[in-house]
């Protein structure tokens, strides 16, 4: 035990004197956190954030009023009409408005016809900014059909005799629809999401000062001193564990308190803190045993210090993007999001998703902390073997 | 401790061929410095490192006062210091450090730990230095420094590979002389060197290898007996030609 303490002692005086090693580890997952919860803090709200500029050219100003009062709202906002279709066709082109609903002359008209099975419904036209998110187009493509519904249902209406104006049939006013979200079913918001993907991020970087001291350690003979002092390796290993045990949670507690001050002092939302600290406390906890247990692969694997900074930087950023660190799983397509489940980044956002996000229990956060601890041990198995390999060698005879 | 013995020991890396030791026989006597001598590539460092135990699956029989010196290591762990050739020790640690650090590493702890840090330090004269940064440290201080963290434990055998590369001239002379002083308190001591005349200062006995086998092995007197001198010998049984 005294020895194991003198290398949790060194490690620690190493990584203290370290001051670029520990920026990294402790300011670019913070900053990340700021950018990204900022940067993103719109598309985690959804449409009510979004604010897409529409137009309306109809010949009828009337007609053109009422549109435009009836597509405004929950991320839509209306723009001047364009002069004419050209003009129309240079601003969307332009993105300057990002949508122009076209109604043709006689539309209100062809609205009031009798239903008829072989009749063609009245046309509209709609230009579209490619660069506009595919849900926006189809959120305002259902609400045009909705008003076009409402109008063509007022008129049969009142050509019946029944009194309603086309306000009434409104689809935003047909009824109250109150959206709870449970469980998993909810989405993360942008703090939420980001505070513990770019900490996760932050913890597999010890990867860099691990990977990076033991190779200096090989390169420099200190490791074979110790080999030569029947230190045993996997002491060794362990030795590198306390230390950057420590230094993982406390880049874990430095991020809750980013995601809690830094990012509504930048204007952000506030992170919801979980109820349970004790879970958070595991997720964490086997979070950092598996970042440790790829930094001690990847130290033991690499013969160089650009060896280990490539597999370790490389690794790194491959498992944030398929797990769900960089862009959020939700959004990915299907297949992406059955790669993602091989990423233990995933599992840890899992993890910490299911204790701050979902307000789960014990059960919820029971596959993700296996699964990592799985990994670390695994890890530091192929770790041990590896070196083993190396030095256990064939006879001459 | 007596002679450390070395019979018919072979070895060859994984994988390859060739193989680098090629049945070593050698006794090395306690109370004297025992020179290893040979081009790059010869297996110096490959013996250096089976002996401390780096290596394993060498061949043959290593003993020291007829107990395998596997055995003495795992009853006394600390018999056995080694100085490599690299400076193996922690740059941005403090002298003081490195030495605590080590010493506790070798089982020492408390005030046995102060002591031998002292002692170790007063001996290799880097007291001075005992609270600056090993990697800010000069060429000569460096390797003192080295020597320092290999006598910590107290070694009954005591390996040197190459212990005064890359030093100036008076930190060079301390050095031997140190080292020599070592020799005398009866301890058994291999030393690795190109520098000949270090060889020729400090060496009793030598023993010359190239591609892995024993050329000659004995009294420094004998091995240079009838010529002008150790280097002369070398490069007669060595040859001319270049290594890798």
């Amino acid at each position: 035990m005294r020895r194991l303490l003198a290398l949790w002692e060194k490690e620690y005086l190493a990584l203290s004197r370290d001051v670029l090693g520990i920026a990294v580890l402790f300011l670019m997952p913070a900053a990340f956190i700021v950018v990204m919860s900022l940067a993103l803090s719109d598309v985690f709200r959804g449409g009510s954030a979004l604010r897409t500029e529409f137009a309306v050219m109809a010949a009828d100003p009337k007609l053109a009023g009422r549109l435009v009062q009836s597509l405004s709202g929950d991320g839509f906002r209306a723009a001047p009409a364009p002069a004419d279709e050209a003009a129309a066709r240079e601003g969307v082109r332009r993105g300057t408005p990002s949508l122009v609903l076209i109604v043709p002359r006689d539309f209100e008209r062809a609205l009031a016809a009798p239903l008829d099975a072989g009749r063609a419904p009245p046309e509209l036209r709609l230009l579209a900014d490619p660069a506009l998110p595919p849900t926006q187009l189809l959120a305002f493509r259902q609400r045009v059909l909705g008003v076009a519904l409402g109008l063509r249902v007022s008129s049969l209406m009142r050509r019946a005799g029944i009194a309603a104006g086309a306000d009434a049939l409104e689809l935003k006013r047909a009824a109250i629809l109150n959206v709870e979200t449970i469980g998993r079913i909810a989405r993360p918001s942008s703090v939420q999401q980001n505070v513990p993907a770019w900490l996760i991020f932050g913890m597999f970087f010890v990867v860099m000062p691990i990977s990076s001291l033991f190779v200096v350690e090989r390169r420099e003979g200190t490791l074979a001193r110790l080999v030569s002092l029947r230190v045993p390796f996997s002491m060794l290993l362990l030795g590198k564990v306390g230390p950057y045990f420590v230094v993982n949670l406390a880049q874990a507690a430095l991020m809750l308190l980013a995601g809690l001050t830094l990012v509504p002092w930048f204007g952000g939302e506030t992170l919801a803190l979980p109820a349970r600290w004790d879970l958070l406390a595991a997720v964490t906890a086997c979070t950092s045993f598996c970042a440790i247990g790829w930094g001690l692969f990847v130290a033991v694997c690499s013969r160089t210090l650009e060896q280990a900074t490539v597999i370790g930087g490389v690794g790194n950023i491959l498992a944030a993007a398929v797990g769900g660190i960089m862009v959020p799983r939700f959004v990915m397509p299907e297949a992406m999001q059955k790669l993602s489940e091989a990423s233990p980044m995933a599992w840890a956002l899992d993890g910490f998703h299911a204790v701050i996000l979902r307000q789960g229990g014990a059960a919820d956060i029971a596959a993700p902390c296996a699964k990592l601890l799985a990994l670390a041990a695994v890890l530091l198995a192929a770790a041990l073997w590896v070196h083993h390999r190396r030095r256990v060698l064939t006879s001459a005879q | 401790m007596g002679t450390l013995s070395l019979e018919g020991v072979s070895f060859r890396y994984p994988g390859r061929s060739e193989t680098v030791l090629d049945q070593i026989t050698l006794a090395v006597p306690a109370g004297g410095i025992f020179g290893l001598l040979g081009p790059n590539g010869a297996g110096k460092t490959t013996l250096i490192s089976i002996l401390a135990g780096q290596l394993r699956g060498a061949t043959g029989k290593i003993s020291a006062d007829d107990e395998p010196l596997e055995a003495l290591r795992r009853r006394r762990p600390h018999s056995l210091g080694l100085v490599p050739q690299e400076y193996a020790f922690y740059p941005m640690l403090s002298c003081a450090e490195n030495l605590r650090f080590f010493g506790a590493m070798q089982g020492l702890a408390g005030a046995r730990l102060k002591e031998r840090v002292a002692a170790a330090a007063a001996f290799a004269r880097i007291e001075s230095a005992l609270a600056r940064r090993a990697g800010r440290l000069s060429g000569g201080l460096k390797r003192r420094l080295n020597l320092a963290i290999g006598l910590l434990g107290e070694p009954q055998i005591l390996l040197l590979d190459e212990p005064t590369v890359g030093v100036d001239p008076q930190s060079r002379c301390f050095l031997l002389e140190s080292i020599r002083s070592l020799a005398g308190a009866g301890r058994t001591i291999v030393y690795t060197s190109h520098y000949m005349e270090e060889i020729e200062a400090i060496c009793d006995r030598v023993a010359i290898i190239d591609h892995g086998r024993v050329l000659v092995s004995g009294a420094l007197s004998e091995v240079i007996r009838g010529g002008s001198g150790l280097e002369e010998r070398f490069m007669q049984l060595t040859q001319r030609s270049l290594r890798d």
